[in-house]
């Protein structure tokens, strides 16, 4: 595998730009930092607040570019995205009620561990109404994800229609992807979790990359698809939830990203994952940066700017180049 | 005792039984074709003799050890099967994906990916994607990640269904000369009765039960088919062109389907 990634100059390009960017992007906001010239206060806004946020980015948008490659193998799906499973409504809907109703309770950790919470608990029970006899099938998974999604989603609504309006913008930017809450006391937990969902998978990518030829190929290669689709499932599961409640919804990663590094480096997951993941975490950070910084002092979502990046970019390669094998 | 063993084997979906009492033995470098009525239970003998199906009733022994005692991998390294449908839409290269026959293995035996591809005669196209790949060549690639597998007993469900005659001609060769090089067992479900005389050895199933087998120029008879198909057949003895000591046999339909209609 090394050899793979130093014969290949297109990953090597990635990386390269992959740390250009994470490296500007601790430099642009604002106000611009010049790293040769560095004072106390230039000092002061990247260890207090860039860098945390850039970790965060970082983190949620590797997560979700992971938890997608890994779901589009996983469900044989190229629409699969880790939101459709339900995990980020059920986030979604218990982070909005602590920020309409918070009293704030665990402080800085309020939001993100009610997000939590709600994500986990979504996550098991769309995994308990997927599995049958025979394991967690992919078309029961779906199904179960998207009747959760609606159940949680009209909740939502039901809990924002009758709630003053103090509150409601807040929740309104988190459901786009709202990183202010960045901090650097979040960033062990959000890691450790992320960390964990990813060294799953990557654990499991054989499996992974066998269960995208089908089930009875994977049984012939020497695989379990039972314990295969478990593991990945729970991998999943903890990378979105860790990622929504660090920062909320961010759309378009995990749906797209995986497309466009596969157009890039093949469908091999043992390349797929972990450059989708490089690719995620980059592109939230740019985005989080750019919607920091250009119209400052009032911020955009990341969520919106990810995809007004990467919607266009993705229609031009489905359009001009070949993706999705077809 | 064969290498592959499957002794008084039923099964049931749904308390519905779809195979019932059956007994086969396989021995290494057989080349069999399976043979039944669709529904007849082909592909359910196939799924269990891999293990992807576990039976009710009987055992099936792999290497005289129950095929259910094997851990994934290892019994990965002995028997190997292609289902019927390979749709995938995942455009990996023909490289990557034969080189999933390596997962069973910690240490890479011999043959090298490189190798099993030309092997299926595919050198040419190792990196384009399976997509761009047409069924012929795809169903080869998948015989090359067999290869690569190093099973000796390969289990093949409809593997000439959609493609046409060239490459069902292309594919019983492929097959024979792997079957010839390195003993290997071939198993495989077949509809087309006249390609069953490219086998050496025929079964024929009804109703989840085995009804016949041996040699297909010996079993296969116009009663047999009557029983097995429900149809009514002639044959034909032409002498082969080339080789006079030769016949070949080939079965016409009594029926005129066209002026019956």
């Amino acid at each position: 595998m090394p050899l793979y990634f130093v014969k290949s100059p297109k990953i090597i390009l990635l990386i390269v730009l992959s740390l250009i960017i994470l490296f500007l992007s601790v430099l642009i906001g604002p106000k611009f930092i010049n790293p040769f010239n560095l004072d106390d206060t230039g000092r002061q806004i990247i260890f207090s607040i860039r860098l945390p946020r850039v970790l965060v980015s970082i983190l949620m948008g590797s997560a979700l570019g992971a938890s997608g490659a890994v779901l589009q193998g996983l469900l044989r799906n190229p629409l699969a995205d880790p939101y459709i499973l339900g995990i980020s409504s059920g986030a979604t809907l218990m982070a909005v009620i602590g920020l309409l109703f918070g009293k704030i309770i665990f402080g800085l950790f309020s939001i993100p561990l009610l997000a939590f919470i709600g994500a986990i608990f979504t996550g098991i029970a769309v995994g308990v109404m997927g599995y049958k006899k025979g394991g967690l099938l992919p078309e029961r998974l779906l199904l179960a994800g998207i009747g959760m999604g609606f159940l949680f989603s009209s909740i939502l609504m039901l809990v924002m229609s009758v709630s003053a309006d103090e509150g409601l913008k807040r929740a309104m930017l988190w459901m786009f992807g709202d990183l202010s809450m960045a901090d650097w006391l979040l960033i062990p937990y959000g890691f450790a979790f992320i960390f964990a969902g990813f060294l799953l998978s990557i654990w499991r990518v054989k499996g992974l990359n066998a269960l995208i030829l089908g089930d009875e190929i994977a049984h012939s290669l020497g695989f379990s698809p039972v314990k295969e689709r478990l593991i990945l499932f729970i991998s999943v599961g903890l990378m979105t939830a860790s990622s929504v409640s660090l920062g909320g919804i961010v759309g378009f990663i995990g749906l797209l990203i995986p497309h466009i590094v596969r157009y890039f480096v093949g469908s091999d997951c043992r390349f797929l994952l972990p450059l989708s993941a490089l690719a995620g975490g980059t592109l939230l950070c740019m985005a989080d940066t750019i919607g920091r910084t250009i119209i400052s002092p009032t911020e955009i979502p990341a969520g919106i700017i990810t995809a007004i990046i990467g919607a266009p970019y993705f229609l031009y390669l489905l359009r001009k180049k070949e993706i999705l094998g077809v | 005792m064969g290498i592959l063993d499957l002794k008084k084997v039923s099964f049931s979906y749904n308390r519905e039984e779809f195979i019932k009492d059956l007994s086969i033995s396989v021995n290494g470098g057989e080349f069999i074709g399976l043979l039944g009525a669709n529904g007849s239970g082909k592909s359910t003998l196939l799924k269990l003799s891999a293990g992807i199906l576990m039976p009710q009733m009987g055992e099936i022994n792999l290497w005289n050890k129950p095929l259910h005692h094997y851990k994934g991998k290892d019994r990965a390294k002995l028997i190997s099967y292609l289902p019927q449908m390979l749709d995938i839409n995942a455009p990996f290269r023909v490289m990557e994906l034969v080189s999933m026959g390596l997962y069973p293995y910690d240490i890479p035996p011999q043959l090298s990916p490189e190798d099993a591809i030309e092997m299926v005669g595919l050198t040419e196209k190792k990196d384009s994607s399976i997509t761009e790949l047409s069924g012929g060549e795809r169903r080869r690639v998948f015989i090359a990640m067999t290869l690569l597998q190093g099973a000796g007993i390969l289990l093949l469900d409809e593997p000439l269904a959609n493609l046409d005659i060239k490459y069902q001609i292309e594919l019983i060769r492929l097959l024979r000369n792997l079957r010839d090089s390195k003993n290997i067992s071939v198993i495989t479900a077949l509809h087309d009765i006249n390609m069953a005389f490219q086998f050496d050895m025929v079964y024929i199933i009804k109703e989840g039960r085995l009804i016949a087998s041996g040699e297909p120029h010996k079993v296969i008879t116009g009663e047999l088919l009557k029983d097995a198909f429900d149809i009514d057949v002639t044959f034909s003895d032409v002498i082969h062109p080339l080789n006079p000591l030769n016949k070949i046999n080939y079965v016409f339909l009594k029926e005129n389907i066209k002026e019956n209609s």
